[in-house]
């Protein structure tokens, strides 16, 4: 699709408090509760784009004019979230388990947790864009979109799989994150700007790229409570974009 | 007899809505410059209505002049407008929106945080405003005609500025920037004018907000109130700096009847806050897929499938 995305953040703030719905209120298991809320994230990430994307697609919309529109989407679902769950923060309501001692270190499980699955998204990302054939026609249509519709690749699909795929992950990611910390409808805006500047940084495009860029990001907005106020942790990852942009705005790893 | 007196009664709120309408129609053209008529996207232009703001007011209170604060709030909205420009406007175009809705929150954080300057979330008093002393009675009386007249030069100088070579430099830059650069037309130049130009329209935006307020905090500069003013633009139609005050005066107009509604409906005021956001996020979406030259735009001038 080759836009910013403003909506991600949200969807990723969707996945989580989906989790929330089924776990802390309908009482199913965390796990379960998790798998159901991202397959319903990637759900609707296929009808929005029934709805709005390929339509937009149709008409050969712009991508300042897609922009617009996913800014129109992110502030449609913060806000649904806010309408029918409430503005303060929710926990998913999980039993307390003991940390593991690692010297003078203590590693919460939630945490053991949280690391090995992102391990394994990025090994199935990995994969999955190498290895099936639904993610070597999305590498084709990252590289050429006209090429890959003349060789026969159905566009439309493969630009549906990447959505429900893309949103999936933002799910899982936002389900990850209020295992560590809590959930509130504006975590997806909070995570906007490090998200953007992580793929930045990676080079737009790079799969691999916005791995290395979010763990760079991520430790240097960590690393950097030690000398600036926690508030200021978005300001580190805008710092970062910005000299990104200026010497080497196609990122790390981008062409 | 009863009706006149209702009148009377209503008249305060009716002249703070429309004053508070024609404060965003100012701040609204400032965007309208940037998207409607160069196909810039910023996502963080409240942060110069916040610059505006508080570089008035902090100015003033330690002694500078009412008039030196407001231009001086003025230069800075311009001078930080030009600064984000510089980075993104010869990459690609998304990167200016991604910049701009960073740097607006990085500006609520400072001043949020920063007390000994901005006194964080306490916010900080307006000292005076224009002419205060010679007013008498409700000071709104004389702040909307003000305001007004504000909102009407804007407009004038707008209309002659898009209508000049230079507007239409913007323009040519909005369909296709290939164009005006094959003919020699420094592009990143122009661009970063218009950005510097809005964003000075929304620092002054700040000002007027600010004297109306008579006391600013974080609070006032969340990020939605950038997309008042998208809604504003993109609602009366981007490229058209009538269509955009008409937008201003509708979304102004909605609030205040949602505000009415609320009595009726069974939704708390959280609840009706967030539907009023979901509503012009939906309406955003709509225009943009349905209608994109919005009321007054037109549709022959204004491709956008860039």
């Amino acid at each position: 699709m080759n836009f910013a995305n403003f909506a991600h953040g949200d969807f990723l703030a969707l996945g989580a408090y989906l989790t929330f719905v089924f776990s802390a209120i309908l009482g199913v298991h965390f796990i379960p509760a998790s798998a159901i809320a991202v397959v319903i994230t990637a759900f609707i990430a296929v009808c929005c784009d029934y709805a709005i994307w390929k339509p937009m697609r149709e008409k050969s919309a712009g991508s300042l004019t897609l922009i617009i529109i996913s800014i129109g989407l992110a502030l449609f679902l913060r806000n649904l979230i806010i309408f029918l769950w409430g503005p303060d923060i929710k926990r998913y309501d999980l039993p307390v388990k003991r940390g593991i001692e690692l010297g003078s270190v203590v590693i919460t499980q939630n945490q053991i947790f949280v690391i090995m699955v992102a391990v394994i998204c990025m090994f199935l990302v990995h994969y999955l864009l190498k290895r099936t054939t639904i993610g070597k026609a999305m590498r084709a249509l990252s590289d050429n979109i006209d090429l890959a519709k003349a060789s026969g690749i159905d566009v439309d699909r493969v630009i549906r799989y990447t959505w429900a795929i893309g949103m999936a992950l933002a799910a899982v990611g936002g389900i990850l994150y209020g295992l560590i910390t809590n959930i509130n409808p504006n975590m997806g805006w909070f995570m906007l700007l490090p998200m953007f500047a992580a793929v930045i940084l990676g080079g737009i495009g790079s799969p691999y790229g916005a791995m290395v860029g979010g763990v760079v990001i991520g430790l240097a907005q960590e690393l950097s409570t030690a000398i600036l106020p926690t508030e200021y942790k978005q300001a580190v990852a805008f710092f970062i974009l910005i000299v990104v942009l200026f010497i080497r705005p196609r990122g790390i790893l981008g062409s | 007899m009863i009706e006149i007196g209702i009148e009377i009664e209503y008249l305060p709120y009716i002249i703070t809505v429309l004053l508070i309408a024609s404060i965003y129609a100012i701040f609204s053209l400032g965007l309208n410059l940037e998207w409607g008529f160069t196909g810039l996207v910023n996502f963080g232009h409240v942060a110069f209505l916040a610059i505006g703001a508080y570089t008035t007011v902090l100015l003033n209170l330690s002694g500078v002049p009412l008039i030196l604060s407001v231009i001086a709030g003025v230069a800075l909205a311009g001078l930080c407008g030009g600064l984000l420009g510089i980075p993104t406007l010869k990459l690609r175009e998304d990167y200016l929106a991604i910049v701009t809705i960073g740097f607006a929150e990085i500006i609520r954080f400072f001043l949020l945080n920063e007390e000994w300057l901005t006194r964080g979330p306490m916010g900080v008093h307006v000292s005076s405003r224009p002419f205060e002393e010679l007013i008498p009675g409700d000071y709104n009386f004389f702040l909307f005609p003000f305001v007004l007249g504000v909102l009407v030069i804007c407009y004038l100088l707008l209309e002659k500025l898009v209508k000049s070579p230079w507007g239409r430099v913007l323009k040519s830059i909005r369909e296709d920037e290939d164009v005006p650069a094959s003919l020699g037309k420094n592009v990143f130049s122009y661009k970063i004018q218009a950005l510097v130009l809005g964003s000075m329209i929304a620092g002054f935006a700040g000002s007027l907000l600010a004297f109306y307020l008579q006391y600013i905090n974080p609070r006032n500069f969340m990020p939605i109130e950038t997309f008042y003013a998208w809604i504003a633009v993109v609602l009366g139609g981007s490229g058209n700096n009538r269509g955009t005050i008409l937008g201003a005066f509708i979304l102004w107009a909605f609030f205040s009847g949602t505000r009415f509604a609320q009595g009726y409906l069974p939704f708390s005021p959280t609840q009706m806050g967030a539907l009023r956001i979901l509503f012009i996020g939906l309406l955003l979406i709509l225009i943009m897929m349905f209608k994109p030259e919005g009321l007054l735009g037109k549709k022959e001038e204004l491709t956008l499938t860039k």
